[in-house]
């Protein structure tokens, strides 16, 4: 199972310009964020022209990748060994973080314009740069020391982020979210002291070859679990996910729900893939949390008043897809086929919310900016003034609902066929469920926006681009369940 | 020669769980941040007692100095400033007057037993010959003390300083935890290191964030976090 994460011997050596473009990669996004503070661009024009060799940069790796397979790569810093490996998830994950970054950077000069947030607003762009960097180094890192530090970077980013809007509210819930955070990463560093104190290997490929089931595997497993499920708000864990997007920025929620919560997730199931390669209890124990957490995220987001509320609680409930595909992924014996159809479910369900997520955020932010008023109640009349928001809004849910032809279908239909296959009647009820309560909450939305009696308010007018970035990243996610098989290929690739 | 030396190291975990536990029961802030100093201090022989000298000039700096100037800086909010210094009500903000309820605190006792337990089992795999000496190796013990009492005190506080100290002490704890499971190899130390580091930004942060938020909102604000938090959203 290892050869998925490109955790196995690379055919080549890395060439010398594929070494520059790695430096780029994690090197520019910090570059660009610290330019960005110090001019605090105000116009999207020299956003999008930096965005564009970081997008580059990218391409690159995937032209590299497609050409020579698995790279790798290994330095001696001061005794320690540091590694990194470009395999089919790392480039597919890079690729979305840049191209979803991008669009959270576009977003950002029109919603500064509009909100007029003062000074602190220029530390919105190194913020969001170490955020990158740290996420595409979590993507491609192989080594137990790498993550952390790529993981803690990342934390601590998203956290200063998160607090730029200045509201007691936002101050309040971000300190909670920091404390949260920081224990999470000492449980993790706990279970990777009980790894190196045992098996003596930070190496991910060597470990996972020293690896033998048993009472510290389990021990290790429930720590970096712990740990990680806190950082990535699975679900009992959840509780300080909500308010903290309730009082942030838009873009910054966006880049949050899209990207920062999935690395943690990335992370788990690497390492439980290796540790726990045939537990059969851990997995599905994950599973059932996550058939509770579709059904009381969408409770929760179905009976609330506040569309962030909404949108946030709506991320809980799709990360329950997620967690329910653990036991296909990494429990023992489930056939190749079930097994390689829940892989691909599990990314596409992935990406498709990491896209459809950040255009609803940026929608919700829209129509939040727009009509003034952050409850549901306010939406009342905008079907009629503001369509575009609304059409994104809905573009984005039928994602999240998994009407086709969306990422969201294609993804299901996948995870679907794998629990029918496996018989895992359960799951299925759950995430059908998941469906329901999905559209139940979309068109509470769409119920109090296409009230055509409400009196006329005054709006306030929203910059192209805000509309236009948003527009762009709902339609991916729509396009990507028709494309679907250009990033699976990506995913096969690597191995057999 | 070899019982001494286990004096030495048996008197310096002692006094690293004395450090601890005072810093983390102290309901004077100011005292308890300048416990943490102490504490960091002995955490620096510890590492000096370890033969891990970059350690050691790591805790020094990043523990003892920035992370405690980050403390008091914190504490420096509590203060009222300019007119009201004069006033007598200068000394109770930095006090920290909650009381909890007694199922509260049972319930966080019981966390942290659990938590103690939990790493006492992991050492009991790793180091096999802790199970039938464990007073040879007293640094770790102290460690598992550490680690059980300051993630307790870390559910049990409600005022947000003291739950950044329960962080920090919990920090420690972990490392030495780590130190002891895995030796003061490289890629240990690096791993200590890299956790310095963040737990010093994360420091910063946090005080950071407390000194705005008493700014905005007043000291009520500093002990609401944990009221909400057993609701799940």
């Amino acid at each position: 199972m290892t050869w998925r994460f490109g955790l196995t011997e690379a055919t080549f050596e890395p060439l010398w310009l594929t070494h520059w473009v790695l430096a780029a990669t994690l090197a520019l996004p910090i570059l660009f964020g610290l330019l960005g503070a110090l001019f605090s661009p105000r116009r999207t024009l020299p956003v999008a022209l930096v965005c564009v060799p970081i997008l580059l940069t990218g391409v690159l790796l995937l032209m590299e990748y497609q050409q020579a397979g698995l790279l790798r790569w290994q330095w001696q810093v001061a005794g320690v060994t540091v590694s990194l490996r470009l395999g089919g998830v790392s480039i597919l994950m890079l690729l979305v973080t840049q191209w979803v970054g991008a669009a959270a950077a576009l977003y950002t000069p029109g919603h500064l314009r509009l909100t007029n947030p003062g000074k602190q607003a220029r530390w919105l762009w190194p913020l969001m740069g170490v955020l990158i960097s740290a996420l595409s180094l979590i993507w491609l890192a192989a080594d137990l020391l790498t993550l952390y530090a790529a993981l803690e970077l990342m934390g601590l980013a998203a956290v200063g982020m998160l607090l730029l809007s200045g509201k007691p509210a936002a101050l309040q819930a971000g300190m909670r979210y920091l404390l949260l955070a920081l224990v999470g990463s000492l449980a993790y560093l706990l279970g990777v002291a009980l790894i190196l104190g045992y098996w003596g290997q930070l190496n991910l490929q060597a470990l996972a070859e020293v690896v033998e089931p048993g009472p510290v595997a389990w021990i290790a497993a429930a720590l970096i679990g712990a740990g990680l499920a806190l950082k990535a708000a699975l679900f009992p864990l959840h509780g300080w996910l909500t308010p903290v997007h309730e009082s942030a920025w838009t873009p910054v929620s966006a880049l949050h729900a899209a990207l920062v919560v999935k690395a943690s997730l990335f992370i788990l199931l690497m390492l439980w893939n290796i540790l726990l390669p045939s537990s059969l209890f851990a997995p599905r124990f994950v599973a059932w949390l996550g058939m509770l957490a579709i059904v009381w995220g969408g409770l929760v987001a179905w009976r609330s008043d506040s569309l962030k509320t909404l949108v946030a609680s709506s991320t809980v409930a799709q990360l329950g897809y997620l967690m329910v595909a653990f036991p296909l992924i990494i429990g023992p014996d489930i056939p190749p086929l079930p097994k390689a159809l829940a892989w691909e479910g599990f990314w596409l369900q992935l990406i498709g919310h990491a896209l459809a997520k950040a255009a609803m955020f940026m929608a919700a932010g829209n129509l939040i900016l727009a009509t003034g008023e952050s409850s549901l109640k306010g939406l009342a009349g905008t079907s009629r003034r503001l369509p575009l928001s609304l059409l994104i809004f809905g573009l984005a849910s039928v994602t999240l609902m998994g009407l086709p032809p969306s990422s969201g279908f294609t993804a299901k239909w996948l995870l679907l066929q794998a629990m029918v296959m496996t018989q895992q009647w359960v799951a299925v009820v759950a995430l059908l469920m998941g469906t329901l309560l999905t559209a139940a909450y979309v068109f509470r939305v769409f119920r109090y926006s296409f009230d055509e009696t409400a009196p006329r308010h005054h709006y306030q007018p929203l910059a192209p681009s805000m509309d236009l970035v948003a527009l762009a990243l709902a339609l991916a996610a729509f396009a990507l369940g028709l494309l679907a098989h250009l990033p699976l290929a990506l995913l096969q690739g690597g191995g057999v | 020669m070899i019982a001494s030396f286990n004096l030495i190291e048996g008197g310096l975990a002692l006094c690293l769980c004395v450090a601890a536990l005072a810093c983390l029961f102290d309901r004077h802030l100011l005292r308890a941040s300048c416990l943490f100093v102490v504490f960091a201090l002995f955490m620096t022989l510890a590492w000096w007692w370890l033969e891990a000298p970059w350690l050691a000039v790591a805790e020094l700096i990043l523990g003892a100095l920035l992370t405690g100037a980050s403390l008091f800086y914190a504490l420096r909010a509590y203060r009222p400033n300019g007119a009201a210094s004069s006033h007598r009500a200068n000394a109770t903000p930095h006090y920290d007057s909650f009381r909890g309820s007694w199922p509260h605190g049972l319930t966080r006792a019981l966390l942290a037993l659990a938590w103690c337990f939990m790493m006492w089992g992991a050492i009991r795999f790793v180091m096999p010959e802790m199970v039938y000496s464990p007073a040879e190796h007293p640094l770790v013990m102290a460690a598992v003390v550490i680690a059980a009492t300051a993630m307790g005190a870390f559910a049990l506080h409600h005022h947000l300083l003291r739950r950044l100290l329960a962080f920090n002490i919990l920090g420690s704890g972990v490392f030495l935890l780590l130190a002891g499971m895995a030796g003061t190899e490289e890629g240990a130390q690096a791993l200590i290191s890299v956790g310095l580091a963040i737990a010093w930004l994360g420091s910063l942060l946090g005080a950071l964030l407390i000194r705005h938020l008493f700014l905005l909102e007043g000291k009520n604000a500093l002990s609401l976090d944990s009221q909400t938090k057993e609701q799940p959203q």
